[in-house]
């Protein structure tokens, strides 16, 4: 397999197999698990960087809202692309894009998954991957 | 001890004045501040060698933006100082010139909001926190999840909260200070164009420039310096808070809001059945929703009942975005905070002409920030 690299390197693997996990973090002094990963302080309970450790996250949850981008400045990605505000299973609620481009057929409570979709190459002739979610069951 | 506003001196806003919200021109930040300073002097009856202390709201423009604007009203060495705090700015800046006051460091103090749009740093990208959104995530797409997860859990169309922009136009329409000044259909704002999820460009508020002003003064001021007591409204409470970690609740927005309006009202004694009006951070429609919702003007997911009925409409139970609201008199962020206590007084001054929300004695001005901050004040006729 060629070189592939992540578009977030910090955010999650390039060469997750399966449904690939997310890099978060948790607090060993309250237990909150957070999503991006940091080592500045605990936001719940105040606990200093050392209480803090990493927290592999599966890329699993359910769909708490979403909506699709009609406009967009940003010249990295044009318009429409659909973002979805999903709550992992380990708690935190994260913001991704979702690999559908439309909201046709989405619900709420739709169980999602992540997954790792080509986003071009970089400079080198890597190929680049990027996380985005996925439904995985539709909402029962 | 730890007191609240209401325990120390009473406040009172004595002037307002404004320079309309418009689209970016030619016009210097100076000359916006000055317009709407002048003419919160003039309401006020005061000259500008009485005022102790200045804060400018202001988000945009850049360093130091205080002293190259105030002194052309005659340099005379008072203390000045910006105040940003995101879309709160204004309301920031009017607090601290309120403590101030009530503290007794001051007799009368300025609170001046002043905006133009421009490129801005924003410190949030700067913590090195990325997620995986990035920037393709802005305000409007934030307020779109947070309007379809509304619709979904209560059964509300994208049409019954896109009237909350054709009811804050039309009052938009009445105010010669709004950036936006015409009635619109529920047709026109339905026809979008098409922002974010079921937002349409006139569900989201104008970004554009302006200034407010607002004179604070204590009851000595007001005494010796002849202001006119029957059009002072007493400020009865200020509370600021920030966003906490919420465990159990997805919607951190209105959470916020909830508990710093509480507070609000705790501290100045009232319910939020007391409200004659308010002005709130409607910078897109589902906001009025949620927020109205989180003070307690009606039950969850009652809102789009109450909108359809009249009941913030002015003449409604609680006129909610007598102004027009950020969609439709603007949101020009240092400013926006500053004009809704301007609103605020002139509607409980009864001089609000034909937006006027009738025996108006009990009125709230709320804002939110990125960050997240929530401003909240509550001022009174006759307090």
């Amino acid at each position: 397999m060629p070189n592939r690299k992540a578009v977030h390197p910090e955010l999650y693997s390039p060469d997750s197999a399966g449904i690939p996990s997310l890099s978060g973090g948790k607090c060993r002094a309250c237990g909150y698990v957070f999503f991006p990963p940091q080592r500045y302080g605990c936001e719940s309970c105040g606990a200093p960087p050392e209480k803090l450790e990493a927290a592999e996250l599966r890329g699993c949850g359910r769909l708490h809202s979403y909506a699709t981008v009609h406009f967009h400045q940003g010249k990295d990605i044009e318009a429409p692309f659909t973002v979805g505000l999903i709550v992992l299973d380990e708690g935190p609620a994260i913001r991704s894009l979702l690999t559908s481009g439309t909201d046709d057929g989405l619900t709420i409570g739709d169980r999602m998954k992540s997954v790792l979709v080509a986003a071009g190459s970089d400079p080198d002739g890597s190929e680049m991957v990027e996380l985005r979610f996925a439904r995985a069951e539709a909402a029962k | 001890m730890k007191k609240n506003l209401r325990d120390m001196r009473p406040v009172y806003v004595v002037g307002i004045g404004l320079h309309r919200y418009q689209r970016l021109s030619e016009t210097p930040y100076v000359t916006l501040g000055l317009t709407a300073l002048r003419e919160a002097l003039a309401d006020a009856a005061l000259e500008w060698r009485s005022v102790q202390s200045a804060y400018t709201g202001t988000a945009l423009i850049g360093m130091a933006a205080s002293r190259p604007m105030l002194r052309h009203l005659g340099a005379t060495g008072i203390p000045m100082a910006q105040v940003e705090n995101a879309s709160a700015s204004g309301s920031t800046a009017f607090r601290q010139a309120c403590i101030d006051v009530a503290s007794g460091l001051t007799d009368v103090s300025l609170a001046v909001g002043v905006d133009k749009p421009g490129p801005v740093a924003m410190a949030p990208g700067k913590t090195r926190m990325r997620d995986l959104v990035g920037s393709r995530v802005v305000p409007f797409t934030h307020f779109a999840l947070l309007t379809q997860e509304y619709m979904t859990r209560y059964g509300v169309t994208a049409e019954q909260i896109a009237q909350v922009a054709v009811k804050n136009n039309r009052n938009g329409a009445n105010n010669p200070n709004a950036q936006r000044q015409k009635a619109v259909t529920i047709e026109e704002v339905m026809a979008g164009p098409a922002i974010s999820g079921s937002l349409t460009r006139l569900q989201c508020c104008p970004v554009g420039e302006g200034a407010a002003a607002v004179i604070v003064a204590s009851d000595d001021a007001i005494a010796e310096l002849g202001i006119d007591r029957s059009r002072a409204v007493r400020v009865i409470a200020s509370v600021t808070k920030t966003e906490k970690v919420y465990r159990d609740a997805k919607n951190f927005d209105a959470e916020l809001t909830r508990e710093t309006v509480e507070q609000a009202y705790s501290e100045a004694g009232i319910a939020p059945g007391d409200l004659d009006l308010m002005e709130l951070h409607d910078a897109f429609t589902i906001e009025e929703l949620l927020y109205t919702e989180a003070m307690g003007l009606c039950g969850p997911g009652q809102a789009a009942k109450a909108i359809a009925a009249g009941d913030f409409n002015i003449g409604g139970r609680c006129a909610v975005s007598a102004s027009g609201g950020l969609l439709a008199m603007g949101h020009p962020i240092g400013p926006t905070g500053a004009g809704q206590i301007a609103e605020i007084t002139r509607q409980l001054r009864g001089e609000a002409g034909v937006r006027q929300q009738r025996n108006a004695k009990t009125g709230l001005a709320h804002m939110v920030g990125v960050g997240a901050v929530c401003v909240v004040h509550i001022l009174q006729k006759g307090a």
